[in-house]
């Protein structure tokens, strides 16, 4: 049989077996995820999106620090229970400044991609630093260390900016130049906080 | 004995199997105490370094990259030289692959409880880490290949196929998907976004499981059942057949994990025709597995090992069907993000990749120190403890996953939501009870096999090993 | 010497689930014929998680967690009980023709009818355990059933050699394959089940 004699000669040479499960392995990346890769409709933002301002920014480091996204999806589906239950499905365009993405893959807890202006602010804060002391039966750890600490400890706001704008991210010299202002005073739970109010929302904070 | 002063390098093996003890202990330690944290919430005593999120990431990556590939490594350095009739290519080199990977899974393990988090799932480690892991990759590459590459037997065995297309194929995926933008030491952001960063993830996600829980181990399998067994693979040809099948569509399949998300639709029915094309190949393993031991029974009288893996072919049976079976659309709306999806992991993590491992080191430690097993009897004890921690746990996450993805999902007579997420997320908690329960009895049957392995290596040294004399081609 | 002897009755089924030691000499000291198991041991054994399910759901609904009962129509009931019923006589008849299609591979006895007489013996802990349907709790159906579970695999794992008529090692390996497909054939009925639903057949899901 020619396939098998074939097969032969790769399995008596190191370099062609190496080759051939290089470019076997590889077929399926080239024709399914590069062309998405390099389509740049998906990650294009809708004209109304702006860029994570300062203290989201800070606050969606700390989300993916505590990694909330693993009880913690933000992709509500196009379904009609998942839409009633938390809002409008999500779309590409909506996640184009997000790094890494955040979708997740399981929901111990709800989603939160529509979790905007859903609670107060003092919900949220109360919730994050003790969760039974607003949801009883809640199973969610709580966080005290955030409010303790302050947003700007590690004062690289502006080395994070600086390196999104390199991938793409439209912040202007004015604004890197006033982020540690908008930083100050407020505690990691405020910068965690207004992360969670703005996402899935138009204008400051991500979304269109 | 000894043929030119050759001889197998096999303290290499030996420490990676303890440090892949050692790992699997601490990663089932910290699973079971996360599952503990979903049944008592309080007992992260409010430190952060207890902390669920955190804790979580330490248990996957110490039980994937920790117990996984020191398993992977230790068995692929033990069977190259077998199988090429010669010792290690570079043997220092060797020993800087199987410190520096244990090295780089402590310091790794310790910024993951310190926040370092790059927010990938199953990629969480942050740059400086990634950067160390692709190094110590290469220089597993070299000895590796080399050792092939200087083999005296002419014809390269299938397991060598396998641990190859691991190497290759997770440097590829790991390199990808950690390009990046450093900002500080435990900082850094995704070269990709959005939508885009989605698929390549899951590109790299799927196919670690493919090529490192999957793939690697099969290469455990190829070469560790028949020795076992003590005959041959029961069909060389589809071990041929299957290997490529294999090779060329796993890697089609990550969109699975997307489905129903803003990922473009054609990615997502590719992902799913492609899982379901992945069931041929998987199932031929799993038919030529079942034919080779089926063929080897008087070996069970002797060998307590070989029954761990002729279980791990069952969950491996479970796994390679329920995966395509999941990544159905239809199914998939039920079951996506909920703890069914936790349960097929843990059917293809406990009832595969560590039984197969276990019946692996039971067979192979005491080879290389060269004495009997201490004890029988506690391989058996664990080989019960085993069967029933995978299988309580198998069942109560299908018990709370298909729960969940009804309830979420019902409607009412007049079309509003029947359930809301709190009472959903409360009505858990016997569920999480039980699995917490399930993955405890699974890891006292792995405490079992450390005290069993270490009480036969005690105070013994490794035995030395010459290759067989070079045979001429065709003789 | 009259406990050896086999009798097709669902007590005696009972007797032997309780004496592991006895029940695989007694299953192999008989070669039952399938028509006799069928209609004397599989269809009424069948019929009982079903009955008890649908009265259970009828009196008190469903209880999956999360508040209100989940109350289905009476003709849901029945058709779930049905489907339930279809199962489990689709589950006898296809384990045990697995076992006996894998006899000769393990060197066990071929007969049909004392396969399925076997499989009657592994499920017996299971379908006593239905009992369980009556309080129709999820979780109070899982705490029952797991323990009836645990039993049924010992029984598996422990009578088969005899039952089957093979050696103790290559009935440890039967017993494997048959774990094998009975977690298959169980995923299976979940993927089926859910995309029933999805399909619009059963509860309503918003989907």
């Amino acid at each position: 049989m020619k396939a098998f004699d074939l097969h032969r000669k790769l399995e008596r040479h190191s370099g062609l077996l190496i080759f051939g499960i290089l470019f076997v392995s590889a077929i399926g990346g080239l024709v399914q995820v590069l062309p998405t890769v390099l389509d740049a409709r998906l990650v294009t933002p809708a004209p109304t999106a702006l860029p994570y301002d300062p203290v989201a920014l800070t606050g969606r480091d700390i989300y993916i620090r505590e990694s909330c996204g693993t009880c913690h999806s933000q992709q509500v589906r196009p379904l009609l229970a998942e839409v009633r239950r938390y809002g409008p499905f999500s779309k590409a365009e909506e996640f184009a400044f997000d790094r890494p993405f955040l979708w997740g893959s399981k929901r111990t807890g709800p989603d939160l991609h529509r979790i905007a202006g859903k609670y107060s602010d003092a919900w949220h804060r109360i919730h994050l630093l003790n969760p039974r002391a607003v949801v009883p039966d809640s199973i969610m750890p709580a966080y005290p260390w955030l409010a303790e600490r302050p947003a700007d400890s590690g004062k690289n706001i502006q080395a994070k900016m600086r390196a999104l704008r390199r991938l793409g991210h439209p912040y202007t010299d004015a604004d890197i130049e006033a982020a540690p202002g908008a930083l100050q005073g407020l505690t990691e739970v405020d910068a965690l906080v207004a992360y969670l109010q703005g996402l899935g929302m138009p204008g400051p904070g991500g979304a269109p | 004995m000894k043929l030119n002063g050759e001889q197998y390098h096999d303290r290499v093996t030996a420490w990676l199997t303890g440090f892949a003890i050692f790992w699997s202990l601490l990663g089932m330690a910290s699973g079971v105490y996360v599952a503990a944290e979903l049944v008592w919430p309080t007992i992260d005593f409010g430190h952060e370094w207890l902390s669920y999120g955190r804790l979580r990431n330490l248990h996957t990556n110490t039980v994937i990259f920790g117990f996984g590939i020191s398993a992977l490594m230790a068995t692929a350095f033990y069977s190259v030289q077998r199988t090429c009739h010669v010792p290690l290519f570079a043997p220092r080199l060797a020993w800087f692959c199987a410190l520096g990977w244990q090295a780089g899974m402590l310091g790794g393990g310790i910024s993951l409880l310190a926040g370092w988090n790059g927010g990938k799932e199953y990629a969480e480690l942050e740059w400086p880490f990634d950067i160390a892991i692709a190094v110590i990759w290469i220089s597993f590459a070299i000895v590796f290949f080399g050792t092939i590459a200087k083999r005296r037997i002419q014809p390269i065995y299938v397991s060598n196929w396998f641990y190859g297309a691991l190497i290759i194929v997770v440097a590829m995926l790991h390199i990808v998907n950690s390009l990046a933008i450093p900002v500080t030491w435990s900082k850094s952001y995704s070269l990709f976004a959005g939508t885009q960063d989605a698929v390549v993830q899951w590109w790299y996600g799927h196919n670690a499981v493919g090529f490192l829980l999957t793939g690697g181990f099969l290469g455990m399998l190829y070469y560790f059942l028949p020795k076992h067994a003590d005959r041959p693979i029961w069909s060389y040809r589809l071990s041929i057949i299957a290997f490529w099948a294999f090779t060329y569509s796993y890697i089609w399949a990550g969109p699975h994990h997307l489905h129903y998300n803003a990922v473009p639709e054609w990615v997502q029915s590719l992902g799913m025709v492609m899982s379901l094309v992945l069931l041929a190949p998987s199932w031929a393993t799993l038919v030529n597995g079942v034919m080779t031991v089926a063929g080897a029974w008087e070996k069970l009288r002797t060998d307590p090992a070989l029954k761990f893996i002729v279980l791990s072919l069952a969950f491996y049976g479970l796994a390679t069907f329920e995966g395509p079976m999941m990544a159905i659309k239809s199914v998939n709306v039920v079951s996506h993000f909920t703890d069914w999806t936790i349960g097929h992991v843990h059917s293809g993590a406990l009832g595969w990749n560590a039984l197969i491992t276990f019946g692996t080191f039971y067979f192979l430690l005491p080879r290389l120190v060269g004495a009997e097993l201490y004890s029988t009897r506690l391989a058996n004890w664990h080989f019960w403890l085993a069967l029933a921690g995978v299988m309580l746990y198998v069942l109560a996450m299908w018990g709370a996953g298909v729960s969940q993805g009804l309830l979420w999902l019902s409607l009412d007579e007049i079309g509003e939501l029947s359930y809301s997420f709190k009472d959903i997320m409360a009505s858990m908690k016997p569920y999480y009870a039980l699995r917490m329960v399930a993955g405890f009895t699974f890891f006292a049957g792995a405490v079992l096999m450390a005290f069993n392995l270490w009480m036969t290596a005690k105070g013994r040294r490794i035995v030395c090993i010459a290759p067989p004399p070079p045979v001429r081609e065709g003789a | 010497m009259h406990a050896r002897l086999l009798v097709l009755t669902p007590w005696h089924f009972v007797r032997l689930m309780i004496r592991p030691s006895d029940a695989g000499a007694c299953l192999a000291s008989a070669a039952p014929e399938t028509s006799a198991v069928l209609l004397r041991l599989v269809i009424p054994l069948s019929l009982v998680p079903p009955l008890l399910a649908y009265i259970g759901g009828a009196v008190f609904g469903w209880h999956l967690g999360g508040g209100t009962p989940l109350y289905i129509s009476p003709a849901g009931l029945t058709l779930i009980s049905l489907g339930y019923f279809v199962a489990l006589i689709t589950g006898f008849l296809s384990t045990a023709a697995v076992a006996s299609w894998m006899a000769d591979t393990y060197g066990a006895k071929r007969e049909y009818g004392t396969h399925l007489a076997f499989v009657v013996l592994v499920g017996m802990p299971v379908i006593l355990a239905s009992v369980g349907h009556l309080a129709p709790h999820a979780f109070v159906n899982m705490i029952v059933l797991i323990p009836a579970l645990i039993w049924s695999l010992y029984l598996l794992y422990r009578c088969l050699p005899a039952a089957l008529g093979t050696s103790p090692e290559r009935g440890m390996l039967m017993a494997s394959s048959l774990v094998a497909y009975l977690l298959v054939a169980g995923v299976s009925l979940l993927g089926i089940t859910v995309v029933l639903w999805t399909g619009g057949i059963g509860p309503t899901l918003g989907v």
